[in-house]
């Protein structure tokens, strides 16, 4: 799973996820991609897991680009331990997700194929999202209002 | 390359409440520069401008912007997008010269069976997906093509492949690589096996990111 190699700081504060994303909004590398649309946390088995979903689906060919990195560690206080003696210890890593956000991103592939395997790669998401195609192509009007 | 005429509002107030307010009643905010003038603040009716983009020539349509009575041929240089709605959000509009040579991003369309690829279930993979080139506005194409049925596992096609027409000039380097095949992906048992080892040891993994 993706995690970061080395830390300046192993524990972290939580942070707000408020507004949209400010950069990554757009299918950069491949033709077709997984937009967020709403905040959250994306953990590193998320990913992988939505990662394994998309390729056992397209079994041969295609090239999946992962557009989020888990570099925030959130910690967890053992079960049934009493308040205080400090801030638990780092348990998961996770990828600040705001909307708008290219999570995925896919080719090689047919749009048919890519969209069910990215709508199996959606399941495991814990916001909603959806399935992007780079504007100009596949029928993609260039300019929407 | 035809220009068309697109009607443009001067006087908008700027402001985040007032852009709101504009882009609700369907015009989309903007702005016009170039050849010295002074920005002029402005808005375009977002359906004509839509329709204005959705010709042959793309983003790269010539705009014969009417601003107060004045006629000034523009290129839409910036388009802005919102993240989520995808909607076009502010446009930079930048007055050209019919006789000078500007630089433009060209869509690259792939044309062709590459054949060998295909046979050896290989993937293409488009690096570059516009070209930036130099031309006089009315040169620049609206796509270039890419014959990629000479294309092979392992090879790559590069800018200077790219037949263009006459006036038209390549901006980047011409050994840039634009699409190249790469052999088939196929998981294998021992990936398979990685994935599940990595999904088991990770808790133990992720609790050893050090501090340093």
């Amino acid at each position: 799973m993706l995690m970061p190699r080395k830390v300046k700081h192993r524990k972290q504060q939580r942070g707000r996820m408020t507004g949209q994303a400010k950069g990554g909004t757009t299918v950069a590398f491949g033709d077709f991609g997984i937009q967020a649309l709403e905040p959250g946390w994306l953990t590193a088995r998320q990913i992988e897991a939505s990662r394994i979903a998309m390729t056992r689906h397209v079994r041969r060919g295609g090239k999946v680009w992962i557009r989020v990195f888990p570099d925030r560690p959130v910690t967890k206080k053992p079960a049934e331990t009493r308040m205080g003696s400090g801030k638990g210890n780092p348990e998961l890593w996770v990828a600040v997700v705001k909307p708008g956000r290219v999570l995925f991103e896919l080719a090689g592939v047919d749009q048919q194929l890519a969209k069910e395997a990215m709508e199996r790669a959606i399941q495991k998401l814990p916001f909603k999202a959806r399935f992007v195609v780079r504007p100009g192509t596949h029928g993609a009007p260039e300019v929407e209002i | 390359m035809p220009e068309i005429t697109l009607a443009a509002e001067v006087g908008r107030t700027t402001g985040s409440s007032a852009t709101r307010r504009l882009r609700a009643e369907g015009k989309i905010p903007g702005v016009l520069y170039g050849h010295g003038i002074d920005p002029v603040p402005l808005a375009v009716d977002a359906r004509a401008f839509r329709t204005a983009m959705s010709g042959e020539a793309g983003l790269n349509t010539l705009l014969s912007l009417e601003v107060e009575g004045r006629s000034h041929l523009t290129l839409a240089r910036d388009i802005q997008r919102h993240p989520v709605r995808n909607t076009v959000a502010h446009i930079d509009f930048q007055i050209v010269r019919r006789d000078e040579v500007i630089t433009a991003e060209v869509p690259v369309v792939l044309v062709g069976e590459p054949v060998e690829v295909n046979h050896g279930d290989g993937i293409v993979d488009q690096l570059l997906f516009t070209l930036s080139v130099k031309a006089r506005p009315s040169d620049i194409p609206s796509s270039v093509d890419l014959d990629i049925s000479s294309l092979t596992i392992g090879s790559s096609l590069h800018v200077s492949d790219i037949a263009l027409a006459a006036g038209v000039e390549v901006d980047i380097d011409p050994d840039t690589p634009v699409v190249s095949g790469i052999p088939p992906r196929v998981q294998t048992a021992g990936e398979e096996g990685a994935a599940a080892e990595g999904e088991a040891t990770s808790g133990s993994a992720e609790a050893q990111a050090s501090e340093h």
